[in-house]
């Protein structure tokens, strides 16, 4: 593929403003953004990613992953509700779900420490990490609020905090995972992953390529899951006390 | 049996107004002693202090300043979770939050958790409780959501009873019952009161009921104690005149 074929397929965005226009929903100019930060951002990722795999270092691979666990922190918690900042807990979470996955594909010896494995993988990871972390963000602040009568009737029995967010707590972790586990459901029936598409586009067999992507289900379903109970544990704590009381301000 | 001593206990809050965050002071300089064994009844309009007052009470929420006492203990220097086992809490709303009324009941013991024997090795408990609050021991294999709301609310003080308190807050727990249901209650309250000497204290912004459950009162207008002593004579013989005019606000409204 060359630069021609992108100008080309600059024809299918043309499709989109065309209908966006004579539909008159006035999308141009959102559709007309999205298209040159797609180009934008992925050339120049395209480029600081050949430098990256060219000079090979773990400390930098280590750098990169950090920053897109901060990115995906700060973007997990832009459009967040809460009364608190979950930046920091939600950054905490994913890089951990993130840290703890790559390692443990490391210790297994499924990867090696080459960048062309690390990059994308923890790309994905941090990707799926970031909505579960968003999802339960929203999800606790939404139980905390709608159920305060059952927690507070809970904490006047006797109950800790942690035993009267019980339900919350699973009702918030199903709804973080929820979107990877229907993923797994269906994955391959539905649709095709984008790294598999990927794969074989770029001419690698389907067999070699359904590996991967089996691997990557996998790796996606422990770092969600440990991200999802991180975000929960720590953004539930938030709401109360030490004394085991409601937090007064926000709810 | 447990004695209840609040000295100058005030409660700020910060509330939204127009966007902005303001504090507003919803109980002002209170001192009460509650006897073990009283029926206490804090009667006011609402938005008076009223729910605040028992909050503070087993901790739902802290004082701002002044102090809570328990017998002769400061409430803030004992454990929160031992407080609210001996200091129960019934809300207005009655909430059920397992199944069925069994499970309901054995709440408190559940989350006690310390070498937790299954609910079956705890039935007769459980029986006692419902026994205490006029239900058939039928109700027990209920559906908690199908119960009436006054059926609720017994279940929610038998739940409260579960945990063996010594004494126990009642936050209008009739406000959403019809008359009969009403009566019930309040006959369910003097009930316990005498035979598991049981110290009550209730909140109601109702005059009348305040009189059928006799005893003490507090009356709170404003944040402030206006008004405190036997009920009879604070309702025949008023001295402040804010306690004039709640109760002949209150007898207007109940000819109507």
């Amino acid at each position: 593929m060359t630069i021609y074929d992108i100008l080309a397929s600059l024809a299918l965005v043309g499709v989109a403003i065309g209908i966006s226009l004579y539909e008159k929903v006035q999308l141009e100019k959102d559709i007309l953004i999205g298209t040159i930060r797609t180009f934008v951002q992925l050339i120049a990722i395209g480029y600081a990613l050949e430098i990256i795999f060219n000079l090979n270092k773990l400390y930098l691979i280590l750098l990169t992953i950090l920053v897109m666990v901060i990115i995906g922190g700060f973007t997990a918690t832009r459009r967040s509700k809460s009364f608190f900042n979950g930046f920091s807990l939600s950054t905490f979470s994913i890089g951990l779900g993130t840290f703890f996955t790559v390692g443990l594909l490391l210790i297994l010896k499924i990867i090696t420490t080459d960048p062309k494995y690390m990059i994308p993988l923890a790309g994905m990871i941090v990707g799926n990490c970031m909505n579960a972390s968003a999802l339960a963000l929203e999800r606790i602040d939404s139980e905390v609020k709608s159920k305060k009568a059952q927690i507070e009737a809970a904490l006047a029995l006797g109950a800790t905090s942690k035993q009267a967010t019980e339900r919350s707590f699973k009702n918030t972790v199903k709804a973080a995972m929820i979107p990877t586990l229907n993923m797994m459901k269906i994955v391959g029936i539905v649709q095709l992953p984008g790294a598999m598409t990927g794969m074989i586009l770029a001419g690698a067999s389907p067999i070699s390529a359904v590996t991967i992507q089996i691997i990557v289900m996998y790796m996606l379903i422990c770092s969600v899951t440990l991200t999802a109970i991180l975000t929960t544990i720590l953004a539930s704590r938030k709401y109360f006390t030490l004394n085991h009381q409601l937090v007064e301000v926000g709810i | 049996m447990l004695k209840l001593e609040l000295k100058g206990v005030s409660k700020k809050k910060k509330i939204k107004q127009d966007g902005r965050q303001k504090e507003i002071l919803v109980l002002d300089d209170i001192d009460l002693q509650v006897d073990p064994g009283d029926i206490f009844t804090i009667i006011g309009p609402s938005g008076g202090g009223k729910s605040t007052f028992l909050r503070l009470l087993n901790r739902l929420e802290d004082v701002s300043s002044g102090s809570i006492f328990l017998d002769g203990k400061n409430i803030e220097t004992l454990d929160v979770i031992e407080l609210r086992i001996k200091v129960g809490l019934v809300f207005q709303v009655p909430v059920m939050f397992e199944e069925n009324v069994a499970k309901n009941i054995f709440y408190p013991l559940k989350v006690k958790g310390e070498n937790l024997s299954p609910m079956e090795n705890h039935k007769e408990e459980i029986e006692e409780c419902i026994n205490w609050v006029d239900l058939d021991k039928s109700f027990l294999s209920r559906n908690s959501d199908e119960l009436s709301v006054g059926e609720k609310q017994r279940v929610c003080i038998a739940r409260a009873l579960m945990a063996k308190p010594e004494v126990l807050l009642l936050d209008e727990p009739t406000s959403a019952l019809d008359p009969t249901a009403t009566l019930n209650i309040e006959k369910l309250i003097l009930d316990l009161n005498k035979n598991l000497s049981l110290t009550i204290i209730f909140v109601t912004h109702d005059i009348a009921q305040a009189l059928r459950l006799e005893h003490k009162c507090m009356v709170l207008v404003g944040g402030k104690k206006i008004e405190e002593g036997y009920t009879k004579d604070v309702f025949s013989n008023p001295q402040n005149e804010l306690t004039k005019r709640f109760l002949e606000g209150n007898l207007k409204k109940e000819k109507i």
